[in-house]
């Protein structure tokens, strides 16, 4: 079991290789969120390709799209989900 | 060409043999998984042919279950699938004032429901591989909408549709998603065809004859390449020139 700052650290540089994003890991915040204004600027594609990496990396299923939402709003959201699941 | 994992629905029908036989030529290191329903004797008789390489599978395409339970197999037995050709489909033809309720149903079910759950089945193994291929079969009746064809000709041109609008979700992983529209092919389908019907079909031909399942089949396998990476959200016609 990975502390949380490694686990969250771990998810931002996922994020990178997985989603081909135009910023290096340190540059993400832990809260800033991922969709919408302000933040990183994913798209409903890069939240397909996140459901698949969390699952295939972390064993957490994400069932539908309102988990989606509640677990996909930042680095932290998902990092909690992963804890909570025990899959980290 | 690295070896790939190939599934062909409708592999039991003159056209889903014809690819399926393309890409097991195509290289000794090529799996073929034919998805049939009803009928099976072509597609077993294949399998024998290419012991190893080629085996049938039990898939009903209009269930989301038995599509899960296809990619499951698949994936687990080789912890992948390259390639998927989305060729089942039936047709009822009617004209629209007779179409029975339950031909409608049918046939959009098992063309365009069919594709539907098919792509959707293999996409999460894609994602992660970040390649694939998908190649929907569609039909010229979805470009030229015939009299008689209404809900086959809806199915496929839903089946275009569907195609497009994938491609542009999946293109930025590595995911190509492409149509193939044959004309008449000599296949089960144009040889049930009755004498008149089949002399007006031929007339409309500009090469003045029908097109070979091998020549369908070429062109899915040439979509499914890696040279053909760059394609996506096309609709290939294959149909002699008539459009």
């Amino acid at each position: 079991m990975e502390n949380g700052s490694e686990l969250r650290a771990r998810l931002k540089t996922l994020m990178v290789d997985n989603l081909m994003l135009q910023v290096t890991a340190n540059e993400i915040g832990d809260d800033q969120p991922l969709f919408g204004p302000g933040s990183i600027g994913l798209d409903s594609v890069d939240a397909l390709q996140l459901v698949v990496a969390l699952d295939k990396h972390f064993g957490l299923k994400v069932p539908d799209q309102s988990a989606a939402k509640e677990i996909l709003q930042s680095v932290n959201s998902m990092a909690r989900a992963i804890e909570a699941a025990g899959k980290g | 060409m690295s070896a790939r994992v190939i599934l062909v629905t409708g592999g039991n029908g003159g056209l889903g043999q014809a690819i399926a036989r393309a890409f097991l030529n195509e290289s000794p290191e090529n799996i073929v998984w034919l998805g049939v329903r009803n009928k099976r004797n072509l597609a077993d008789a294949l399998a024998a042919e290419f012991p190893g390489r080629c085996q049938c599978i039990e898939l009903d395409v209009t269930k989301s279950e038995a599509w899960r339970a296809t990619i499951d197999k698949i994936v687990h037995t080789h912890q992948r699938i390259d390639v998927l050709v989305n060729n089942a489909g039936r047709h009822a033809d009617s004209l629209v004032a007779n179409l029975p309720r339950e031909s409608w149903d049918d046939v959009l079910a098992s063309n365009l429901d069919g594709t539907f759950f098919g792509c959707q089945s293999v996409l999460p193994t894609m994602v992660v591989q970040k390649h694939g291929r998908i190649i929907n079969i569609s039909s010229l009746s979805a470009l030229l909408a015939p009299a008689g064809q209404a809900n086959y000709a809806a199915a496929k041109a839903g089946v275009i549709a569907l195609t497009q609008s994938l491609a542009k979700e999946v293109a930025r992983i590595g995911i190509t998603v492409n149509a193939v529209c044959p004309g008449y092919i000599e296949t089960e389908a144009l040889a049930s065809l009755p004498h008149d019907k089949r002399s007006v079909a031929f007339n409309r031909i500009p090469m003045r004859r029908f097109g070979r399942p091998e020549e369908v089949a070429c062109a899915v396998r040439f979509l499914a390449c890696p040279e053909a990476g760059y394609i996506t959200g096309s609709v290939l016609k294959i149909d002699g020139g008539i459009l």
